[in-house]
């Protein structure tokens, strides 16, 4: 290790030590530290510059040094936690169901976890599993799904009748969980299937772009069942433009952009409406700029509000 | 500079437990008189509210003085109060305690009594109506105690209880004056009445000899307030020891009439008792109304007015803040909720898709928070 990434390891670990910082996933740590280097650079810059830190070298060089430092540092402690999510959080016994033949859990387990973290070398995947993540560690699809088991709604009958998941609530958690672990595939095949603006800044991608992405992943996870791989990847297309769409990727959709900017500790002023609340609530005017379904997107609403999240 | 902000906040500090202080000793003077506590007790009280209005005197004085000094007379005034620190502080002093401490000192009812005896009242009356101009000063206190984050809510509770309790302290003294003026029945006229007839009566009896000393007294039982009757300086009748009048009677509690070389002394407790019981009606008034502002006014002001603004105000200008206003049924054709309508349903769905685009905001980190790191 030369004494330049030393120097740019021990900074960003001094950076990512901030009590501010504390109560955010890794991969949001990260975003925060990124955007902090390029809101500031006009007083960085010179100053990193310095003998003290890296003398001499661009301001590009430091970012790229710093970047590099980040990523590193970072993974440590996001790889710790997917690790966590697929072999302690996600139970994978529902994948011999949907197979209707046992497949070793934890072959399963080092396939998904072995492309999820080849995925997030690329900086546009960890961007866009930023969300997923966030949901995944703060166990989103836990406490809504319960919600949605109780009221038998919409949600339900899109999940047990239209999709034909015969499975139990638990099950159904873990594929959607799943779902949410494997969205970044999209990142697998070369960008170029977005469409237009609004597609790429809600970040979803042509049906066309995903049967080929689909094709892509079938290949790096065999043990995964398809409906599995296709909700993954169906996570990041637009219900607008395509309403065939897996309910268990829908759920997805919506729970990784939930937890795009999600703070556990976020102070709710006097008078405001519940972060949850507030957000689903944009979210129903917004739906079709994101592709999300409005009716999921209402009993999401009314469980929010129902329950004060 | 530190040095004397220091001191001038523990000044300030001292005359909000002065404020304090003076209300308690307003409301215990009151009392006082109300349970019949000996004069002891009282003449105490009554030298607290003599210092306590040559405190507020010296204090207005000062803060007049240096408003002078710094071009601001009419901000002082006007604007930060200085009005009610003049009228709780030099019509006190020229209209209640200060008569009061100077009757005391004079050893006699002389300051309440060379007028006939309707004068006599209405100078008592006025010396205890006027205690009700310290009320005034419940507002310096509430002008202090921050009851809410905004300034604006704060700014509002605070003039509409300046209002409230200002119109309540002046009309009961406007009032009061006109009464007086127009010369309307009232308790002190019937006392007068009672008084001057007594004064008659007793010039009638003769009440030197045996006959009129048992006629006096026979009087005495019909008329509680006949205290004592002396004639050229010789006692001719009392209704308690002379120990008595000592312990439980100051200046204000009796007034005497005369009648060639006739002097008769009337007891005063009662009007001072009705009086008394006005102003502590009066006290717990303005309390509870100043009460009701804080603690129930307050908080309506600043839920339906201040925090959506509040709320409005963070979204519009804090990037990763995107909280809706929670608006209240009750009043949602509020124009604050109707904006606040507008926000929820067009402002942030709008903010939402167009930061979408951008790159997301540092939320948590500050240049601020690594200057240690960049000065090691």
């Amino acid at each position: 290790m030369s004494a330049e990434h030393q120097k740019a390891t021990a900074f960003v670990a001094r950076l990512l030590e901030n009590p501010a910082l504390k109560p955010l996933t890794p991969l949001q740590k990260e975003e925060q530290i990124i955007q902090f280097f390029h809101a500031n650079a006009t007083q960085l810059a010179p100053t990193l510059a310095t003998p003290a830190f890296f003398p001499g070298a661009s301001w590009n060089q430091i970012v790229a040094l710093l970047l590099a430092a980040l990523t590193e540092y970072v993974n440590t402690d996001l790889f710790a936690s997917l690790e966590q999510i697929v072999e302690n959080q996600i139970d994978f016994g529902y994948v011999n169901f949907l197979r209707q033949q046992a497949v070793g859990s934890d072959k399963v387990q080092q396939q998904i976890a072995s492309l999820v973290k080849t995925l997030l070398v690329k900086p546009e995947a960890r961007r866009g599993f930023t969300g997923a993540h966030t949901a995944l560690v703060f166990k989103f699809v836990d406490r809504y799904v319960d919600a949605v088991w109780t009221r038998k709604s919409y949600i339900h009958f899109e999940i047990t009748k239209v999709q034909r998941l015969r499975m139990s609530k638990e099950q159904v958690k873990a594929m959607i969980e799943t779902t949410l672990l494997l969205k970044p595939v999209v990142y697998l095949v070369a960008t170029g299937g977005v469409a237009g603006q609004a597609e790429q800044t809600s970040g979803i991608v042509e049906t066309k772009f995903g049967e080929k992405v689909f094709l892509a992943t079938k290949k790096h996870l065999n043990l995964v069942p398809d409906p599995v791989l296709k909700s993954a990847v169906s996570a990041s297309i637009s219900f607008i433009e395509n309403r065939f769409i897996e309910a268990t990727a829908r759920i997805a959709a919506i729970f990784a952009a939930r937890c795009r900017n999600f703070q556990p500790s976020v102070r709710v002023d006097r008078g405001a409406d519940s972060p949850d609340k507030s957000w689903l609530s944009i979210a129903r005017r917004n739906y079709k700029f994101y592709g999300f379904d409005i009716k999921m997107l209402d009993e999401f609403f009314s469980i929010a509000a129902e329950n004060g999240w | 500079m530190v040095g004397m902000n220091r001191t001038r906040a523990a000044l300030e500090n001292f005359v909000i437990v002065a404020i304090i202080l003076v209300l308690v000793q307003t409301f215990v003077e009151d009392f006082a008189v109300l349970a019949g506590w000996s004069w002891s007790v009282r003449r105490a009280l009554l030298f607290t509210g003599f210092a306590f209005d040559i405190f507020f005197t010296i204090e207005f004085l000062t803060r007049l003085y240096f408003s002078f000094v710094n071009r601001r007379t009419g901000t002082y005034f006007w604007y930060e109060r200085g009005w009610i620190d003049l009228l709780a502080s030099i019509p006190l002093l020229l209209l209640s305690s200060g008569p009061a401490v100077l009757a005391y000192w004079s050893g006699t009812a002389t300051i309440v009594g060379f007028g006939a005896i309707l004068n006599v009242l209405k100078v008592v009356k006025a010396i205890r109506i006027a205690r009700i101009l310290r009320l005034l000063r419940v507002l310096k206190i509430f002008a202090r105690i921050r009851h809410t984050e905004s300034a604006m809510a704060q700014r509002h509770v605070a003039k509409i209880s300046t209002v409230a309790v200002t119109v309540v302290v002046v009309t009961i003294l406007a009032m009061t004056v006109l009464f007086g003026v127009l010369d309307t029945p009232s308790l002190e006229t019937v006392y007068q009445e009672q008084t001057v007839r007594v004064l008659r009566t007793i010039d009638d009896i003769q009440p030197e000899g045996d006959s009129g000393k048992a006629a006096l007294s026979e009087l005495a039982d019909l008329e509680p307030a006949l205290l004592l009757v002396q004639r050229d300086g010789h006692t001719l009748y009392s209704r308690y020891e002379n120990d008595l009048y000592d312990s439980d009677f100051g200046p204000t509690d009796y007034g005497y009439g005369e009648s060639g070389g006739l002097r008769v002394f009337f007891d005063l407790t009662p009007l001072n008792q009705e009086q008394s019981r006005s102003n502590l009606l009066y006290f717990v008034i303005i309390g509870l109304l100043v009460l009701a502002f804080m603690l129930y006014y307050s908080p309506h002001f600043a839920l339906t007015v201040s925090d959506p603004l509040h709320i409005m105000r963070r979204g519009m200008s804090e990037k990763g803040y995107n909280l809706e206003i929670k608006i209240p049924p009750l009043y949602e054709e509020d124009e604050v909720y109707r904006l606040g309508q507008l926000f929820n349903e067009v402002y942030l769905p709008l903010k939402d898709r167009t930061s979408a685009a951008d790159e997301p905001e540092v939320l948590d980190l500050k240049f601020d928070d690594i200057k240690d790191i960049l000065n090691e």
